[in-house]
């Protein structure tokens, strides 16, 4: 049917709208500190076959994976079996998921009867049971050790919250006041966005919303091949590598292969490590969300992100690789940690094809730390902060320091919240001084933060990366200073690696340092203006 | 007279009031090299026109462009030793997802040589951990002194559960810098990266605000009268110039808070107890909600890329105004705004060299703007011209004139019906009990077809509202917020520590109002608390009447209302708040309707979907009767803005000269 053009952006900005506010609720009304503080969630609208069309301004790693969510999901619940008011949550990493934590619901939206669209929204939860609070198990060798495996299962229905299921749910978790908290949040945020997509179909016609629906797949797909076709044919092959899996102590090889042929791009990651031991395995989907973020960075930036500009991306993972681990693998660091490495070596394969567009390594991990301290009452509080770098210098510029990258946008933790509400006093935070790359621009510099321990007890899980393997210069830079843990600093002091568990005591004391960012261009290169500039900022020297 | 002024970008506005119901506004060009002096001289045509200023209501946006801007001098900033990192360090997001080539983070506000570190520790909860070494001042004072700082912010952690290591530095800094601005009492609130960066911007704001404020008592106080001077602050009310001295930066929101004020005003003496301030002008459409005649405000905003902790009414601005220019996306899609063809070169109808299409050219084609009218005193709208910068995008569309100039029209108006569910909707609200108050240039052009789409049933196109700001600033109620963080669950909740914690904060609000020698009871003080279920980040503001029980209850009705679910969990308090205002509504706006019914001044052809091509009246809006009723579709016009009545609306003017439109949502 043809569309009227007004028509078309009247939807366009209702639909964002909706996905928007989506996130605004969840954020708001959430308990998990990740979701009310950091953000670390997203929102999404797809059409009734699950193809994405609008997303919050979100996190890039959640929205690529929501792509295939609900597809998924389709496959293993028929839209028969789906009714008016149900929503459904899941967090199994094979069906279009990532790691246990990130729970996913879906509602099903219905307009006389017929279904026309799903409202998702998927938020990080601080626990979802296992075998360590915070529920990062980084010595995990299979799936069922990193807590609950929520197939989809229908927690909310027309008539309202399903006890049992509810309860089943609940029952396997650390926090169960705040974990029902999140539940309501995530199902609040969908109720509306269903109501919303009602009163917007009611208004526009059934028709006229699915015409826009394919209106917008077209159009990013339209742009997506455009930028792609602007591009050389040619391959290009990159790789990086992941420290360790937190339980064999080797580097992992992320190697991918990249085909620009006219106005297509395939991804081909064969002679990626095979599956690991440890937890640091990821889907075919987190490759996916890596490849499509990584596109749109480095030749799209303004393109819609949906199903559509997507199409002209395909993606190629064998079988057995870390990048498409079996489902009893365990999955948990791989989210973050093996995602970064996949956009890294993207960069890289592509740095000589765009040298003005790509940047250097930076903190590509989230830079976990988790502090689970057990309260007098015997509940757990638990501190799950994560931690950017020195962002990588580009041809252009000199990389932010203390800043996250890529497929991470979420925030810190303020000082004045951790020591009101956990046994923690912070003894400093300020910038790594020299643990930039140098180069014609240098890297961003990374942070120091030290952790005075005041409980008794507390049990502290690290989750990172960049601690082994450091952020590579590009075009003759340096490469940045990479992550340092240390405990108890001094004579006795004792490196943490970057995937353990580690108990501690009162009064210890955990520094954590961060990776500054890589340089770009030989440093020779740089201006005698910007040395100046950076000596003054360095009193240090 | 009373007299209120708003200095904007381009014009001046000023609004004299003589206390028995005669009013006169006048406008005259913005001086920016010399504000003062501008003010002065707008003062000096109101003494001509309706005779000398007794008090002066104030607006500016001085405080905002130096900020926006970076014309802000060196700011030194004293922090706890370990942490002078935290403003640069920040929350650590970066503002674009997807944008490699742009700045992760905005330059830290103040560069790292300038902040300086002090050995002393205060915990969460107040006590003192490690005790001030005041010895290490007088090294930063000389190396802050050689660095030519003038003004200095004093942030500590944890300074907002107790303030006496700031207070002591306070105290031994103020005599080596003029100026001195201490986190606790600008902002005494948990999370230190927030409060940081609005304690360091007001340090930066401080000079200039003061020589501003000198500069002008001088040149007042040379006419031989002495004026009283108040300011306008970002939540909409006034202070005093002490206060404005002490904390600029509560003006770095005034310029949409004075129109947002003046349709509080208007809220009130019309009895609305809900309605949307909706202004929209050349490039930005600015949306507020008002509840019960005080426009809600908002804690926390952004200026620039930097957070400002301070209230300020809660504006969503988007960029969309009469000059916002139509264009076709690379896929095909029809877009607008935001880039704005602006007041140079203007829309194309304006004949001032402007091509693009534009809202206005769109409104001109359609017959909602006269082009028989002068605009802004010279200028006189070209239909020609408007065509032919539509032209490309009605061939791109195969649409004839009309209908391209229809659809540009109807994305500008989705592209602000998101700001005004954002205001709405999305806080827990029904469109349906809302009053649009429409005014800026384009407002009361687009107001009716908003309404519509929303099922907005009532808009008000105010009288005066060429110099709606000025009224803004002469409207305003004197009001001072004040906020401190004190952390604790309602079951724990201990009535006389947190009335003794209120009767503190309302002496700091109330102090300025009774050195100015207002009653204690013409005071209107408002308490309030930051709640949320422990755990939550997110607060909700409770007024705080009774007791936990009350508050509990009060929290969870409007937790329902915003997210559509209550749990019975636990509840904390995060922040108390306390605002006190004086109430005083003494300005009444004078009669302006005439009595005879007037009878259209000629005939516009227009077009709406609904109709096809009409003829449709025109009226002059200061000949309307009071009695009268118009029905749509009709044009009327004033000396400021064009309002236009949809078809099947009908349009009356009050006895002060408001036009009211029933929309028939």
């Amino acid at each position: 049917m043809s569309l009227h053009p007004a028509t078309l952006e009247v939807v366009r900005n209702a639909l964002y709208a909706i996905a928007e506010e989506m996130s605004v609720i969840v954020m708001r009304s959430a308990r998990s500190p990740l979701l009310k503080e950091a953000g670390d969630l997203s929102s999404a609208l797809t059409d009734a076959e699950g193809r994405l069309i609008a997303q919050g301004r979100d996190i890039p790693i959640h929205l690529g994976v929501m792509g295939f969510t609900v597809k998924e999901l389709l496959k293993r619940v028929p839209p028969e079996r789906m009714r008016e008011g149900d929503v459904w949550f899941l967090n199994l990493p094979e069906v279009g998921g990532n790691h246990l934590p990130d729970v996913k619901a879906v509602r099903p939206v219905f307009v006389d009867g017929r279904l026309v669209a799903f409202a998702i929204n998927l938020a990080h939860w601080a626990d979802i049971g296992g075998a360590v609070p915070g529920s990062y198990v980084p010595s995990a060798t299979e799936c069922y050790q990193e807590g609950l495996r929520i197939a989809p299962i229908r927690l909310f229905a027309a008539d309202g919250p399903q006890r049992d299921a509810l309860d089943l749910v609940l029952a396997n978790l650390r926090g169960r006041d705040e974990r029902e908290g999140d539940i309501f949040a995530q199902f609040a945020a969908n109720d509306v966005a269903a109501r919303r997509l009602q009163e917007l179909f009611a208004r526009h016609g059934a028709g006229t919303i699915s015409a826009c629906f394919e209106r917008l797949h077209a159009e990013s797909e339209t742009q997506m091949r455009a930028a792609i076709r602007a591009l050389p044919d040619g391959v290009w092959e990159g790789e990086d590598w992941v420290d360790d899996d937190g339980v064999d102590d080797r580097p992992l090889r992320i190697h991918v292969r990249v085909e620009i042929a006219g106005d297509e791009a395939r991804f081909d990651f064969t002679g990626t490590a095979p599956q690991a031991r440890g937890p640091v395995n990821t889907t075919y989907y987190i490759a996916c969300s890596a490849v499509y973020y990584a596109m749109k960075a480095l030749i799209a930036p303004d393109v819609p992100p949906n199903d559509g500009c997507y199409r002209p991306l395909h993606v190629h993972v064998p079988p057995g690789t870390v990048l498409s681990a079996d489902p009893d693998r365990p999955v948990v660091g791989g989210n973050h940690e093996t995602s970064q490495r996949v956009v890294d070596a993207i960069i890289k394969a592509l740095a000589p094809l765009l040298p003005d567009r790509v940047v250097a390594g930076g903190p590509t991990t989230s830079g976990v730390l988790i502090f689970g301290a057990r309260q007098p009452d015997g509940r757990w509080t638990i501190l799950y902060e994560v931690h950017g770098g020195g962002e990588g210098a580009t041809a252009a510029k000199d990389g932010a320091s203390a800043v996250r990258v890529h497929m991470s946008n979420v925030m810190n933790t303020p000082i004045e919240v951790i020591e009101g509400e956990y046994p923690l006093v912070i003894e400093e935070q300020a910038l790594r001084l020299g643990s930039g790359g140098d180069g014609a621009h240098r890297g961003g510099l990374g942070f120091r933060r030290a952790y005075r321990i005041l409980a008794p007890e507390l049990t502290l899980t690290s989750m990172l990366d960049r601690r082994v393997v450091p952020p590579y210069g590009l075009a003759g830079g340096g490469d940045g200073a990479p992550f340092r843990i240390t405990l108890n600093p001094g004579p006795r002091e004792r490196v943490i690696r970057g995937k353990e568990t580690v108990r501690l005591a009162a009064n210890d004391l955990v520094v954590i340092e961060t990776c500054g960012g890589g340089g770009y261009g030989p440093p020779a290169g740089r201006s005698a203006d910007a040395t100046t500039r950076e000596g003054a900022e360095d009193p240090t020297g | 007279m009373r007299v209120g002024v708003d200095v904007g970008g381009t014009f001046t506005d000023l609004v004299a009031w003589d206390g028995a119901g005669r009013m006169s506004a006048l406008k005259v060009p913005t001086t920016p090299d010399n504000p003062a002096g501008g003010v002065l001289s707008g003062l000096a045509a109101v003494a001509r026109a309706a005779g000398p200023c007794a008090s002066l209501a104030h607006g500016t946006t001085l405080v905002t462009n130096a900020i926006v801007e970076r014309r802000v001098g060196a700011v030194g900033l004293v922090t706890t030793r370990g942490f002078r990192d935290v403003l640069e360090i920040g929350r650590m997001s970066r503002t674009h997802l997807y944008r490699l080539d742009l700045p992760a983070k905005p330059e830290p506000l103040v560069p790292r040589e300038l902040r300086a570190e002090v050995s002393e520790r205060v915990s969460a909860d107040g006590s003192v951990l490690s005790a001030l070494e005041l010895g290490e001042l007088p090294a930063i004072i000389r190396h802050f002194q050689r660095e030519g700082v003038e003004s200095v912010a004093i942030c500590l952690l944890h300074a907002y559960a107790n303030p006496a290591h700031e207070q002591a530095l306070r105290l031994a800094l103020a005599q080596h810098f003029p100026f001195v601005s201490v986190s606790s009492e600008i902002n005494a609130e948990f999370r230190e990266y927030e409060r940081t960066s609005t304690t360091v911007l007001n340090a930066a704001v401080m000079p200039l605000a003061a020589r501003y404020l000198d500069d002008l008592a001088a040149r007042l106080a040379a006419g031989g009268r002495a004026v009283p001077v108040h300011l306008l602050h970002s939540a909409g009310g006034m202070m005093s110039v002490d206060a404005a001295r002490a904390r600029p930066l509560t003006m770095a929101m005034s310029g949409p808070a004075a129109g947002v004020a003046a349709a509080a005003f208007l809220s009130r003496s019309l009895g609305l107890s809900r309605a949307l301030a909706f202004d929209m002008g050349g490039t930005t459409t600015d949306v507020c909600l008002v509840a019960d005649g005080v426009p809600e405000t908002a804690r926390q905003r952004k200026l620039g890329d930097y957070p400002v902790r301070l209230p300020a009414v809660a504006v969503e601005s988007i960029g969309a105004g009469g000059g916002s220019v139509a264009w076709i996306e690379t896929t095909g899609g029809l877009k607008v705004g935001p880039r704005s063809a602006g007041a140079a070169p203007g829309p194309a109808c304006y004949g001032l060299g402007g091509h693009e299409p534009t809202v206005s050219d769109a409104n001109l084609i359609l017959g909602y703007l006269n082009p028989e009218r002068i605009y802004g005193g010279s200028i006189r709208l070209d239909r020609g011209r408007a065509e032919a910068a539509l032209d490309p995008l009605r061939r791109r569309f195969g649409l004839s004139l009309l209908d391209a100039a229809y659809a540009v029209v109807e994305v500008a108006n989705a592209n602000m019906q998101r700001a005004l569910r954002l205001v709405s909707v999305q806080r827990g609200y029904d469109l349906r009990e809302f009053t649009l108050i429409a005014y800026g240039g384009a407002g009361p052009v687009h107001a009716g077809a908003l309404a519509r789409e929303a099922g907005i049933s009532r808009i008000v196109v105010p009288a005066h509202s060429g110099a709606f700001s000025a009224l803004g600033c002469l409207v305003s109620p004197l009001r001072y917020d004040a906020v401190q963080t004190y952390r604790i669950r309602l079951e724990a909740w201990d009535g006389t520590l947190v009335a003794d914690r209120f009767r503190s904060l309302e002496a700091q609000c109330q102090a300025p109002l009774l050195d100015e020698g207002h009653a204690a009871d013409g005071v209107l003080v408002r308490r309030s608390a930051d709640l949320r279920y422990a755990g939550q980040n997110y607060d909700l503001e409770i007024d705080v009447g009774g007791g936990p029980d009350a508050l509990r209850a009060a929290f969870e009705h409007r937790h329902r209302q915003l997210y559509g679910y209550a749990t019975g969990e636990s509840v904390e308090c995060v922040n108390l708040r306390v605002t006190a205002q004086l109430v005083r509504d003494d300005v009444a706006l004078p009669h302006a309707a005439g009595s005879t019914a007037a009878s259209a001044a000629d005939t516009l052809r227009a077009y709406f979907r609904e109709t096809g091509p009409v003829t449709m009246p025109r009226y002059e809006r200061a000949s309307l009767a009071t009695s009268q009723t118009i029905a749509g579709p009709a044009l009327v016009e004033d000396e400021w803005s064009t309002t236009l009545v949809y078809p099947g609306q009908r349009c009356h003017a009050d006895r002060r000269g408001n036009l009211l439109i029933e929309a028939g949502a």
